[in-house]
């Protein structure tokens, strides 16, 4: 029998369990552990990171890129997410070479959906932020900060990531390169 | 600040530019590149007065449409008035400056300043000035404070060209031969000459360098291949190997084209007649859709469909990849260190659904910021622009020697008339004519007094006639 | 004085009154916040402006009518 205490207590849990997935997956890049990265994404994981542009009033549903029709930052499956993590881990990919000193940062964490239940969850709908710190070379500097939407999906008893929209919060980008993964 | 026309030895700053652009002994001078003093001088000289691109008319197809685009460092407006005729303003209004849109596109009957209200219709007219009667007294003459319009303006095959200078020559003219090779960006991959448009989402990021270092790079640079070497191990080609495919080159002639005169330059590949055909193995509609578009290419194209264009710059800051991907990139400045790179992606407007999303794909996969391919082109340019600020580093030119005072070997171009110097580097691999050219070009602009000055071409004085076959070398000019 | 009008908010086909007392049906808004497009119905002051299409400023309208 589920009483309401049982539910609120599930939610509490599934929720604590995904904070920690997402810190976990935070230690692996900024720890450069990039194919154990890869091992988090599902097969048919879409990446997608818009542009956004500044549009007026009551015309907000232009602001952002189109996913699957227009050019965006990112708009791509696991096949060309690999192929990026094999080109740093040549060691002659010159824009990450030396390697760039990453920090990333995820908060404000809420769950908007588990399916079919909190006590059950196979797949979850997630929005947080992020703000990821790159220093490389000596002074070079940049800070990326935004939200983004994930959904997991439980794959063989552990969650990945079978969706990420990644909602930067700048119109002209202020870094030279975008060679991490957000 | 001393002015380059004070005396008769055109200084800036107090460096010569005859110094700073050694074409004799094939350098230039870090300053070009660092010095404060000549940017500003390049905005008044160069950017002021030449061609630039502002943007493609598939962004502006109905009235009312408009994108924000930039000339230099000048925000600027294109847009379509309510006669679907095409204009671009400089985005600040007439009265007190401010920019009359901050929006970086949509539909609009007017431009309304947000300052004091002075508001102007999409061909650029002064309609609405708050308190006409009572402040002006209707004394204020709206016909002479219109938005400020461009004097010269160009839709060249679907891309909107303008100038700052009512005496620039004619986009054409501005060209001259190199328009053989900028058709082939322009026209369809068929050869058919039908229309192309862009997708949506302009990419537009920062990148820590002085323009010039991109622009010297798609002129002509095929030495940098090591730069890429990661994307050739790892592969991004529509194929899934190398960058791009490339087996269309297998047995061509490597040719580099110079127009010193003008600054232009690109680089190509002529295939031998019974060259292969590239595959696109990506699916069966894509690679269906290719081969039909070359056998249309040999029938339209005729002996031109040997031609393989690659990257090239329209002086001073579009530069530009032809076959695949297919961009168009402006390299604004904004100081000595500093550019703001914007790209547009090209396609066939009649290509099937499944080829258009396939070159998209593909487009984002190697360019841009994301882009596999082109991340570790801007750590270079940073790094050797930041590497290049000192005192001592400034002493030091840059080397653009490559090739200088060689013959290059003959080819048989098979009856092709191939506008420009033209250089056959198979055998060098590289050469840096194209470089050379450009800077020559840049020199001149900073030299000149007016268009009379730069229209070299006009006094009989051209160096662009028809070299051919490293001739440049041999006819005693240092390119 | 009516109170400030904010006139994104204004339909097209709308009738507004001015300040000078003027009342006009809106044609074209262009959304900007600072202008609307109107055809003027009555105009005391200026009678030769009825049946004219004029731009209005924000700060010359008085009131949203309708």
């Amino acid at each position: 029998m589920t009483t309401a205490g049982t539910r609120n207590v599930a939610q509490v849990l599934l929720k604590h369990e995904i904070e920690e997935f997402l810190y976990h997956e935070a230690e692996l890049l900024d720890e450069r552990r990039f194919a154990e990265w890869l091992e988090l994404l599902t097969d048919d994981i879409r990446y997608w990171m818009p542009m956004r542009r500044n549009v007026k009033f009551g015309e907000l549903e232009r602001e952002f890129t189109r996913e699957g029709q227009d050019i965006n930052w990112f708009d791509e499956g696991k096949a060309t997410l690999e192929r990026r993590v094999s080109q740093i881990l040549t060691g002659v990919h010159w824009a990450e070479e030396p390697l760039s000193r990453i920090c990333h940062m995820v908060s404000n964490v809420q769950l908007l959906e588990a399916s079919p239940s909190a006590e059950e969850a196979a797949e979850v709908a997630l929005k947080c932020r992020f703000y990821i710190y790159r220093n490389r070379v000596e002074t070079e500097t940049d800070h990326l900060i935004g939200k983004r939407e994930d959904t997991l999906r439980k794959e063989n008893g552990g969650w990945k990531i079978a969706q990420r929209k990644i909602i930067l919060d700048q119109n002209v980008l202020l870094a030279k390169n975008l060679t991490f993964f957000f | 600040m001393s002015n380059s026309h004070a005396n008769g030895s055109h200084r800036a700053n107090g460096h010569s530019i005859a110094d700073m652009v050694d074409l004799a002994s094939g350098t230039v001078s870090r300053e070009i590149f660092v010095n404060e003093d000549i940017y500003a001088q390049e905005q008044e000289q160069l950017f002021a007065r030449a061609w630039l691109f502002v943007g493609h008319e598939s962004q502006i197809p109905k009235p009312g449409d408009f994108f924000v685009s930039c000339m230099g460092e000048e925000s600027v407006i294109l847009c379509r008035d309510r006669e679907s005729q095409i204009h671009v303003f400089l985005n600040s209004c007439t009265h007190r400056g401010m920019k009359v849109c901050r929006y970086d596109e949509g539909n609009t009957p007017v431009f309304s300043c947000p300052y004091h209200g002075w508001s102007f219709a999409t061909d650029g007219k002064l309609a609405g000035v708050p308190y006409f009667k009572d402040a002006y007294k209707g004394e204020l003459d709206k016909s002479q404070w219109g938005l400020i319009e461009v004097p010269q303006l160009r839709n060249y095959k679907g891309t909107v060209w303008a100038t700052w200078d009512k005496d620039a020559p004619s986009f054409e003219e501005y060209l001259g031969g190199y328009r053989t090779y900028l058709d082939f960006l322009l026209d369809t991959w068929d050869g058919a000459g039908g229309e192309t448009e862009v997708f949506g989402g302009i990419e537009k990021w920062v990148i820590p360098c002085n323009w010039k270092f991109p622009s010297e790079n798609f002129v002509g640079d095929r030495y940098h291949n090591i730069s890429h070497r990661s994307v050739d191990l790892v592969g991004a080609g529509p194929s899934g190997s190398g960058r791009r495919d490339t087996q269309e080159r297998v047995g061509a002639t490597a040719l580099d084209f110079s127009f010193p005169e003008r600054g232009h330059g690109t680089i190509s590949f002529l295939r031998p007649n019974d060259g292969p055909i590239p595959s696109y193995q990506h699916s069966k509609i894509v690679s269906d859709y290719f081969a039909h578009c070359e056998n249309e290419r040999r029938k339209n194209y005729g002996k031109w469909s040997r031609f393989i264009p690659g990257p090239g710059t329209v002086f001073p800051n579009f530069s530009y990849l032809p076959r695949q991907p297919r961009t168009i990139a402006v390299w604004h400045p904004r100081s000595p260190e500093s550019h703001e790179a914007w790209r547009w992606f090209l396609v066939d407007k009649n290509a099937p659904a499944e080829v258009k999303e396939f070159l998209r794909k593909y487009y984002i996969s190697y360019s841009g910021p994301a882009g596999l391919t082109e991340q570790d082109d801007m750590e270079n340019w940073n790094y050797a622009h930041n590497a290049s600020r000192g005192a001592i580093a400034r002493r030091y030119p840059y080397n653009y020697q490559m090739g200088m005072g060689h013959d290059a070997p003959s080819f048989d171009a098979d009856g092709l008339e191939l506008p420009g110097l033209v250089r056959n580097v198979t055998v060098a691999k590289a050469a840096e004519q194209n470089q050379r050219g450009f800077y020559s070009r840049w020199a001149d602009f900073l030299r000149a007094s007016n268009w009379d000055e730069l229209a070299s071409w006009r006094n009989g004085h051209s160096n662009g006639a028809k070299f051919h076959n490293g001739a440049a070398a041999r006819a005693g000019s240092a390119l | 004085m009516a109170e400030v009008i904010n006139l994104i908010t204004i339909a097209e086909g709308a009738r507004i009154s001015t300040i000078n007392g003027a009342t006009a049906e809106v044609v074209n808004n262009p959304k900007d916040g600072v202008w609307v497009f109107a055809k003027y119905l009555t105009s005391p002051e200026d009678p030769d402006l009825v049946g004219s299409e004029d731009m209005i400023f924000a700060q010359d309208i008085a009131e949203v009518l309708t």
